[in-house]
């Protein structure tokens, strides 16, 4: 697993926004940090797999699956990025699936 | 007890809406195109195609289309279309443990196959694999993501036999319902353009490839020209109701589902036989319990191959004699394997309801291996009472079955 970041916060919520909003269709008034997946984001399980396949490509990361059970809130994914963000690379284009 | 049709949808490579594709018919459109990008797949020579025009997915929740592939929404956009002909509620409503969900495809969605196998064979393992893509390459993706989309949750079959799907799943449909099990059918089937769907037909030199520069002159049946098939997509689901039931609903019928019957050869995976396309079309008569004689209109398979359309012509001239009409909507269409069966029951239904012959497209000079029976070369005003519409499909796979207007 990669740690630490030369992405700044700031990327960091604006790359997983992108995301959220151009492969979940969430609209972007809905991403605020303090928002659920499941609750107030309408997600479920399997969008949350599919979320970290897309940011792992995304963002050329990885993330052990079993930190993704504890992921409960969108701030919660900002954070799990910024522990694993690989300093070198730059975002890649977006997906929509 | 008798069987009707209260619904029908369709999407298809002449339109998406049932009036939009059988105006197509009428005009004489063709929804087949050039593929000149296929000519980078080594091996292929086949580079036609005819795809359904574009469509706004995005009435479909995202939350059901996340695991739907074309076919799946072309799919779930047929079966809307048809639940609101039947004037059937969508969601809550129309659960019932006496309503069957019964439709499939020829396979997975061969687009998201190829990816997913592509990037297993690039990664060496499943890394990056989404959730999603198996239920968008399960066999019984189609139905499961209609029912997802609908929110039914009765009862649901998925048959599959390529291009006699559909067919197979409106026959197996009224034999539930003559059965007592179910009141309401929904049957249907859907594909999705791809390069290697051609592909499977032309390795085995089943498809149409003189015509890649004009994609208009081609499949041709029974046409003395015709060199092969080509691949559509599309889907096409119908309503089918018991007599008891509409009656109780106060639903409108369209035309009867007389019945229907399905054969297979058990000799061969790819060649037609005409002596079994015989038997099936002489079942199908008895099980729908019509003579040869009442059906004044045949709607055929005829996919423009060379051995499938003279097979087709000669069991027809064996079971009802060379002066009923007959046509094949194939040059018109192409071929939608799983949805042509109950496709080509909708433009029957619409044929009869608007009095009209429609012509085997591209059908300039009839192959003397395909005479012998009165071919539809023309449109023209016709009282059509009873149709018989035959499909066919690789695995010896044979079906016909019986439509009457009652007028």
């Amino acid at each position: 697993m990669n740690t630490t970041s030369s992405m700044s916060n700031e990327q960091i919520v604006s790359q997983v926004n992108d995301l959220m909003h151009t492969g979940f269709e969430i609209p972007r008034d809905k991403l605020v940090p303090t928002a659920t997946l499941f609750d107030d984001l309408g997600m479920d399980s399997l969008d949350a797999i599919d979320m970290l396949v897309h940011l792992e490509e995304k963002l050329q990361i990885k993330v052990e699956g079993e930190r993704l059970k504890k992921v409960r809130t969108l701030a919660d994914i900002y954070g799990l990025v910024g522990e694993v963000a690989i300093p070198s690379l730059q975002p890649q284009s977006e997906q929509s699936h | 007890m008798k069987v009707f049709i209260t619904g029908m949808g369709a999407m298809t490579s002449l339109g998406n809406s049932v009036d939009e594709m059988f105006q197509g018919l009428l005009d004489n459109r063709t929804g087949v195109r050039a593929y000149p990008e296929w000519a980078q797949h080594k091996g292929l020579f086949s580079y036609l195609g005819a795809p359904a025009p574009d469509f706004d997915n995005m009435k479909i929740p995202r939350a059901a289309r996340r695991s739907m592939s074309r076919m799946s929404e072309l799919a779930t956009m047929a079966t809307i279309q048809a639940l609101q002909q039947a004037d059937l509620p969508i969601g809550e409503g129309l659960n019932s443990q006496r309503i069957l969900l019964c439709m499939g495809s020829t396979t997975g969605s061969p687009v998201i196959l190829e990816l997913y196998f592509r990037k297993l064979f690039e990664k060496g393992g499943p890394e990056g694999q989404l959730s999603t893509s198996f239920f968008k390459v399960m066999n019984h993706s189609v139905p499961a993501n209609v029912a997802a989309a609908l929110g039914f949750h009765g009862p649901l079959l998925s048959p599959s036999s390529a291009c006699s799907t559909s067919a197979q799943a409106m026959i197996l449909g009224w034999e539930l319902i003559q059965s007592g099990f179910y009141d309401i059918v929904i049957a249907g089937g859907a594909d999705e353009l791809h390069y290697i769907t051609a592909a499977i037909f032309d390795i085995v030199q089943a498809a149409s490839r003189g015509y890649n520069d004009r994609p208009e002159l081609s499949p041709r049946p029974f046409d003395r020209a015709r060199d092969g098939l080509v691949v559509s997509e599309g889907a096409s689901v119908v309503v089918l109701e018991s007599e008891a039931s509409m009656k109780k609903r106060g639903a409108r019928a369209t035309v009867e589902f007389c019945g229907g019957a399905y054969v297979c050869d058990g000799t061969h995976m790819s060649q037609s036989n005409a002596s079994t396309m015989t038997e099936v079309m002489k079942l199908a008569l008895t099980r729908a319990n019509r003579n040869a004689a009442d059906v004044n209109y045949v709607n055929a398979h005829a996919t423009g191959t060379q051995q499938g359309d003279s097979q087709e012509v000669a069991a027809i001239r064996e079971v009802l004699g060379g002066n009923v009409p007959v046509s094949s909507l194939k040059g018109h269409f192409g071929h939608s394997l799983a949805a042509c069966g109950a496709l080509e029951v909708i433009a029957s239904v619409k044929m009869m309801e608007n009095n009209v012959l429609i012509p085997t497209r591209n059908l300039v000079e009839v192959d003397p291996e395909c005479a012998g029976v009165a071919h539809v070369q023309q449109k023209r005003e016709a009282r059509i009472r009873t149709v018989l519409s035959n499909n066919f499909a690789f695995g010896g796979m044979n079906t016909s079955l019986l439509l009457s207007s009652g007028k």
